[in-house]
């Protein structure tokens, strides 16, 4: 019996259709009466079938209860079974993707740009993400990157207002936020963006799954009193005193936001220092950095439990004592890809043990005809690596060339750009690298009077070299790239000692 | 002869052991002085050097040591361009939620107070960094003398006379003042950088970064600005569309522009300068600044006398390895006039160091030279323009563009566009042009710059993830082609 899931034959087929732009040349009404929302009705009428169609229970198998019934109830859909002749089995589309986010949008545009019919389906739209609620463009556009960043340029204007006095420039009165008007005109800015659609449900010859990733709070008790990203991005008020548990990025980001809009910020993280897998001489700057900006840093505190006073305040209780007094208890603990409700182990899509669905290196899953990008996949969660593998997908499946990525980056404030190998897994690939770094106060900050410093840092394959050839554009920080001449440090493998040996060396500053 | 001597190898050597007193001997510690000085003595080198004594505002008899880029160009300008920004950022910071005064008071006289601070910290680093270097310091004015020998004129009049094996002319430039009547009445780049008081009104004549970045600085102040230029658009030499745009924006932050236009003559009146322009129209203004050009500092070298070359405009003239029609002298950075900005005068310095002596003839390379207007918001490029890639490229040549309002403006609603471009050879997928128009852009090029230096292909430009969110991200991922330009048939001229 031939289900959408079974092993089709990866031949191009073409059709006529381009539905995925439809995605943006219609707006639906936003009333949605079933929980998975897929695509517009009107297709119907461009699909190559007239008939309606079944779709077994096994074949909705991956999807949760709920919202198979929902479906079932809504349509009813058939599977094509495989001619019995050899002849090539029809689907209602090339191509079906659940999710979408930057991996989903992007793999459905280009696939369809490549002559494959596409379908994209999507959960409604909210700000706070859900088992049942999601929205077009995915966590970047509306509870990630977008959300983030225009809240990052928010929360920068304090240093600037602080900056802007050694320049000459004085206020009546200290500046002060409020944060209502930053959330409405936040929110008027993600309406902007996104899109509802509405419709119904077909077979597909590949299935991509691009569902994401959501953020994770350990089971600890209190939890009920803790937000996520997703709310921090949508508060009602502002935090006056904000307890942030986590060292990635995603916690320094907020500790960056709610510093500049004037909260007091603690950042407490398990580690002895934030960023693990950054270059440690980064994470030593950006600590420091953060530091001078008033945010204070809780290192090697795990946290236990978050208890509500009698006042409405929050406690932080961790593996070292209690903080009280916070408004908001934020958690920036991790995310974990979307998988739980799917079903795909039923179908036979494996998982990794934090719920990823594994893949090999062109995105595909241990089912033939299921594949997965982006954050449900757990590589590097980035929308531009979602992009590429997105599109790398559609290459692979309609015109057949894949791609690797290679990058990182971080808007912490001084926010942090990273690319290519850090200090410590330069060594451990090649042994001999001569390390140049500059540290100097920018020119700005010589007239504010503030303490901000700049750092950075080229790692330089000793055998090999390069970059000093090119000018510099001035005057600008830019141009340091291009004009450190001297090595801060050298650190040569030596072929007795070895890696310890090299290491002792980095750490001497030789 | 001198290029023999080069190939030789023996670059100014001679048959007897002649004592000089210095190996090098360079006028003017300016970014080619300073560097060319301490890059020679670390190969060995005994190096004196001369400077006029310092002074904010230049004159055929005052300068300082640091040069126009520390003391009246680059520093400075990028210091008051700061201050002018946070105007037009306080605004913006309404939309974002912050509640600002309604008035916001601008204090320029703490700004330039500031700004003379920092210059004089650097002044008095660059002093540092030649003292550290060995290299001895003279004030006063040099000049040439003989092929090996040079004069310092001090303040009180006393002459000392040096020999050297090498000279190095590195006097730079300075302010042109058009010949219109009431000259006197404006101002150049120099003294806008020292102005006692905050014009509220100003007009400015020229159309090059000068005129452009100080019609910003004053507008993002709060002053009015009538910008007067000759041509239809500011900025002649840059790619087209991009002087379009930064028209456009200057426009959008409410400078007034006069294009076609020239200024007639300038009276003072009690309500301060009247202007009158070429088409009738009177203005009025507290400043009224010349940035019509800079001419290289070359008058009272003394070299006629001595038989060095220059142009038409003054500047010396020399070879690919800065050495002009005399062997033991040699010249760098504006007062070359090839490339007037700091960091090629910081290369042209470091090869002519190399070349004299570190043994290894350098030239300096001008190919991909990357460099930034630092209007608001600022113009930036490296390689060719869109222009310049149909007259010279061979071949077709492909046109990537991509416009966007930033992020940013979406919240506070300033509507003022962000313009990238890439031009790609067709034939061989290099990208041989970059340019943005946004704010950022300077910090942005330099990355590109490194990209263009190492021949990097579109498709690898492509194939380089983005930094998300951010503009930058934008040059790697200009997927369409907006225009494709074949390539022209006929055989190119000089002109």
């Amino acid at each position: 019996m031939a289900t959408s899931l079974s092993t089709p034959k990866l031949s191009t087929t073409l059709s006529s259709s381009t539905l995925q732009t439809l995605l943006y040349r219609h707006k639906f009404s936003t009333q949605n009466h079933s929980p998975f929302i897929i695509f517009p009705q009107s297709l119907s009428s461009s699909s190559r079938y007239s008939s309606s169609f079944n779709l077994s229970k096994k074949a909705l198998g991956f999807l949760s209860d709920h919202r198979r019934n929902a479906i079932l109830k809504s349509r009813r859909f058939a599977t094509r079974a495989d001619s019995t002749n050899g002849a090539e089995p029809r689907y209602d589309y090339d191509l079906f993707t659940i999710g979408a986010g930057s991996g989903g949008v992007r793999a459905s545009r280009f696939a369809s740009n490549f002559g494959a019919s596409v379908a994209v389906c999507e959960l409604p739209f909210a700000t706070i993400s859900s088992d049942t609620t999601g929205g077009v463009g995915g966590t970047c556009v509306l509870r990630g990157c977008v959300p983030k960043k225009l809240l990052v340029y928010a929360s920068k204007y304090s240093h600037e207002f602080e900056e802007s006095l050694g320049f000459g420039w004085s206020y009546g009165s200290e500046p002060t936020h409020d944060w209502s008007t930053l959330m409405a005109n936040k929110n008027a800015e993600l309406q902007r963006l996104t899109v509802d659609v509405d419709g119904k449900l077909y077979t597909a010859k590949n299935i991509l799954v691009s569902v994401g990733g959501r953020p994770f709070i350990p089971e600890i008790p209190g939890r009920e009193y803790v937000i996520d990203s997703d709310a921090a991005l949508d508060l009602p008020s502002k935090p006056t005193k904000i307890a942030i548990v986590g060292g990635g990025y995603i916690a320094l980001e907020f500790a960056g936001i709610f510093n500049g809009l004037q909260s007091e910020v603690h950042v407490f993280i398990r580690q002895k220092k934030v960023l693990r897998g950054f270059d440690e001489e980064v994470r030593d700057f950006v600590a420091e950095q953060m530091s001078l900006k008033g945010i204070e840093f809780h290192p090697e505190e795990s946290p236990q439990a978050v208890i509500k006073s009698s006042d409405g305040s929050f406690s932080l209780k961790t593996n070292k004592g209690t903080t009280e007094g916070f408004s908001h208890v934020m958690f920036a603990t991790g995310r974990k890809p979307n998988t739980k409700n799917l079903g795909l182990e039923t179908v036979g899509v494996k998982l990794d043990k934090n719920g990823a669905i594994e893949v090999d290196e062109y995105s595909r899953t241990s089912v033939p005809s299921i594949w997965a990008v982006g954050d449900v996949t757990d590589r590097m969660n980035l929308t531009p690596v979602a992009l590429m593998e997105g599109g790398a997908l559609a290459k692979t499946l309609f015109a057949n060339e894949p791609t690797k990525p290679d990058f990182r980056y971080l808007f912490s404030q001084p926010p942090i750009g990273q690319v290519g190998l850090s200090e410590e897994q330069a060594i451990a690939a090649y042994g001999d690298i001569n390390v140049f770094t500059a540290n100097f106060r920018p020119l700005k900050a010589t007239l504010s009077g503030l303490p901000d410093k700049v750092f950075m840092k080229l790692v330089v394959c000793a055998k090999t070299d390069q970059f000093d050839a090119t000018i510099g554009v001035h005057p600008t920080s830019a141009e340091e790239f291009v004009t450190m001449r001297t090595p801060t440090r050298k650190i040569r493998n030596s072929p007795s000692g070895g890696k310890a040996d090299s290491q002792a060396k980095a750490a001497a500053g030789v | 002869m001198s290029r023999k001597m080069l190939i030789d190898g023996d670059v100014g050597e001679t048959t007897e052991e002649t004592h000089y007193d210095f190996d090098l001997f360079v006028i003017g510690a300016g970014s080619g002085g300073v560097r060319a000085s301490r890059f020679s003595a670390q190969y060995g080198a005994k190096v004196g050097i001369c400077e006029l004594p310092f002074h904010p505002i230049s004159s055929e008899v005052v300068g300082g040591v640091g040069g126009t880029c520390v003391i009246r160009g680059c520093v400075p300008k990028k210091i008051l361009v700061y201050g002018a920004s946070f105007g037009p950022e306080i605004q913006d910071a309404r939309e974002y939620g912050w509640q600002v005064n309604e008035k916001i008071d601008f204090d320029w006289k703490k700004l330039l107070h500031k700004k003379t601070e920092e210059i004089l910290r650097l002044n008095g680093i660059y002093k540092r960094l030649l003292s550290n270097a060995g290299v001895k310091l003279f004030e006063g004015e040099g000049r040439i003398v003989g092929p090996n020998e040079v004069e310092v004129i001090q303040l009180d009049g006393t002459k000392l006379s040096y020999t050297a094996k090498h000279i190095l002319i590195a006097t730079g430039s300075r302010a042109a003042r058009p010949a219109i009547p009431g000259q006197e009445l404006a101002i150049t780049s120099d003294e806008a950088l020292s102005l006692d008081e905050l014009p509220k009104r100003v007009v400015i004549l020229g159309a090059g970064y000068i005129a452009v970045e100080f019609a910003s600085i004053w507008r993002g102040m709060g002053s009015t600005v009538n910008l007067c230029f000759r041509k239809e658009l500011p900025l002649r030499g840059f790619d087209d569309e991009m002087r379009a745009l930064v028209a456009r924006n200057l426009e959008g932050r409410g400078i007034i522009l006069h294009p076609q236009t020239n200024l007639t003559q300038l009276v003072k009146t009690e309500d301060g300068i009247k202007v009158t322009t070429d088409h009738g129209e009177e203005l009025m203004a507290d400043a009224v600044l010349f940035a019509t050009g800079r001419l290289p500092n070359t008058k009272r070298l003394n070299l006629q006398a001595v038989g060095v070359e220059v142009d038409s405009a003054g500047a010396v003239k020399v070879d690919e390895f800065s050495r002009t029609n005399v062997s033991s002298i040699w010249a760098i950075g504006d007062a070359t006039n090839r490339m007037n900005l700091t960091p090629v005068a910081l290369m042209e310095g470091t090869l002519f160091a190399k070349t004299v002596f570190g043994n290894e003839p350098s030239k300096p390379d001008y190919s991909n030279i990357p460099c930034a207007v630092f209007c608001i918001p600022p113009l930036s490029v490296v390689g060719v323009s869109e222009e310049e890639a149909i007259e010279k490229a061979q071949g077709d040549i492909l046109v990537f563009t991509s416009t966007f309002n930033p992020m940013k403006n979406s919240i506070s609603g300033r509507q003022e566009k962000t313009l990238m471009k890439l031009i790609v050879s067709a034939e061989t997928d290099k990208v041989i042009g970059a340019s943005m128009c946004g704010p950022d852009a300077a910090e942005i090029m330099q990355g590109i710059a490194v990209a263009l230096k190492c021949g990097a292909t579109k498709a690898q430009f492509d194939s380089t993830v983005g930094i998300h969110p951010s503009s930058a991200e934008e040059f790697v991922t200009m997927r369409s082609v907006t225009r494709r330009i074949a390539a022209a048939g006929k055989p190119k001229t000089n002109l």
